[in-house]
């Protein structure tokens, strides 16, 4: 499977549940249909669960480097 | 010869001297119109002449204050000044030296920035199809403001809450005065080199008309259009727009509002995710149930209770079969029967013995039979075969008969 995304993983679980509605498809096609939208739920969910935040400054050292400190707010 | 003068040096610097002890003189506001502008690169004054329909003055602006105009100053445009008069002793000029300077009125800034939002627009700084689409799913989040003001909290607080796990990244910058413009375009400029940032928020809180400013300069209207990453202007009110709004990709009245803009809510994906699982869930049960009635239907018909059903129905089409087939030979025999007993009664027509029933007799010798007188001679023993028996018998003559008439 290609490299996961969020964004790409809810669409692609949305046209799974269209397609399982559409009922056009065989038995063996809509098991394998569900296992990958039930994979990309998990996967959705698991990501949606990231709560770890951070804010950092930008600063720009007098010699023209670019350095992150951590911002405390 | 008069003995009583003075030079021309003196005479200006008298001159001068009174200049600078009238109260008046050395702190008023001046109203005028600009004329001959210009602007040394090098030393970075400025000289103009102010006049209005009666009279001029020369005008000068050191360096050290024109950093502080919000506006740049052109011929034609009506300002207000504040300045001192002194005497330029060199070319025996008066000329006033300005310290501020503002667009006449706030009449005069709006003329002043509806000519300098038309130029930008002209130059294609705000074309709509220039701008850039905000990706849906921001993790990471540039914002250019001072890190001391309300709206960097408001910011962090609302990207917090709808993604619980944004990557912020600050570029600090003052947001008003005469160093703004500069460091916020420097900010825009620090993030994009940093790079690795899906949407840059610029903005502060509201504030004076003045106090916005620094996000109507064309320096930050250029570092807006120049940013790689995809920006959202944040400016102070909401009835107000700054000419950063329309540089910007996406316009947000508010702060709090722009990092609505930026970060989608994740409780409201979390929800969607959710509500897809459950579809999936019940989409599969439907299927399978539905499958499994299909199953049901088939299962339900008589011959899965009583498979010997089946046999006895082949059974009897065999048997129709067998029966039908015994029809079919008997028919066939009864036919050629009644053929054959027709072909035995034609046999039974040419049979000899029918013609020895009617009283013919045939005649012979031991082992021949007897067609031709020639076959037999006077003396010879011969047998007559009767119907009933044989007779035997001499020859005692023969007779050629000539001819049978036929």
């Amino acid at each position: 499977m290609e490299p996961m995304n969020f964004d790409a993983s809810l669409a692609k679980l949305e046209e799974i549940v269209a397609e399982l509605e559409s009922g056009q498809l065989s038995l063996e096609e809509s098991l394998a249909m569900f296992e990958q939208g039930v994979a990309l739920s998990v996967f959705c969910q698991k990501e949606l669960k990231k709560t770890e935040s951070k804010v950092s400054k930008l600063i720009q050292k007098i010699n023209g480097d670019i350095e992150l400190e951590p911002f405390e707010d | 010869m008069v003995n009583d003068f003075i030079t021309v040096e003196a005479l200006n610097a008298y001159i001068g001297r009174l200049f600078e002890t009238d109260d008046i003189l050395q702190n008023f506001w001046l109203k005028g119109e600009i004329s001959g502008f210009r602007c040394y690169q090098q030393s970075g004054h400025m000289y103009f002449t102010l006049k209005d329909e009666q009279a001029a003055v020369s005008c000068v602006m050191f360096k050290s204050c024109t950093r502080g105009l919000k506006f740049k100053p052109e011929d034609g445009m009506e300002v207000l000044l504040r300045g001192t008069v002194a005497m330029y002793g060199k070319q025996g000029k008066v000329q006033v030296y300005a310290e501020e300077m503002q667009p006449f009125g706030t009449g005069g800034m709006f003329l002043y920035l509806e000519k300098l939002k038309k130029r930008l627009k002209d130059e294609g700084c705000f074309d709509p199809e220039k701008k850039k689409e905000l990706p849906p799913m921001a993790n990471k989040i540039g914002i250019v403001t001072s890190q001391d003001g309300a709206a960097l909290r408001d910011i962090l607080r609302v990207l917090k809450l709808r993604h619980p796990g944004v990557e912020v990244v600050i570029a600090h910058s003052s947001v008003q005065g005469t160093e703004a413009p500069a460091e916020i375009a420097r900010g825009i400029q620090l993030i994009n080199t940093f790079g690795d940032i899906d949407i840059i928020i610029v903005g502060r809180g509201g504030g004076s008309f003045e106090d916005l400013m620094a996000f109507n300069s064309e320096t930050v209207v250029y570092a807006i259009v120049d940013s790689v990453i995809p920006v959202i202007s944040a400016v102070g009110h909401e009835v107000d727009f700054s000419l950063s709004d329309f540089a910007a990709d996406m316009r947000a009245a508010t702060p709090t509002q722009a990092a609505a803009l930026a970060v989608p809510d994740y409780r409201e994906l979390e929800e969607r995710v959710c509500k897809h699982a459950a579809r999936l869930q019940r989409l599969m049960e439907r299927n399978l149930s539905l499958r499994e009635e299909a199953l049901d239907r088939i299962m339900m018909k008589r011959v899965w209770r009583e498979p010997a059903l089946l046999l006895e129905k082949k059974k009897n089409m065999l048997d129709d079969c067998n029966k039908k087939l015994s029809q079919a030979m008997q028919d066939i025999l009864i036919r050629r029967g009644h053929t054959l007993a027709m072909a035995a009664g034609g046999l039974d027509k040419l049979s000899p013995l029918q013609v020895l029933g009617r009283g013919y007799a045939i005649l012979g010798t031991r082992d021949h039979i007897v067609k031709s007188i020639d076959d037999i001679n006077s003396g010879d023993e011969i047998y007559a075969e009767l119907i009933d028996g044989t007779l035997k018998m001499e020859m005692k003559g023969k007779e050629k008969r000539k001819k049978w008439n036929r």
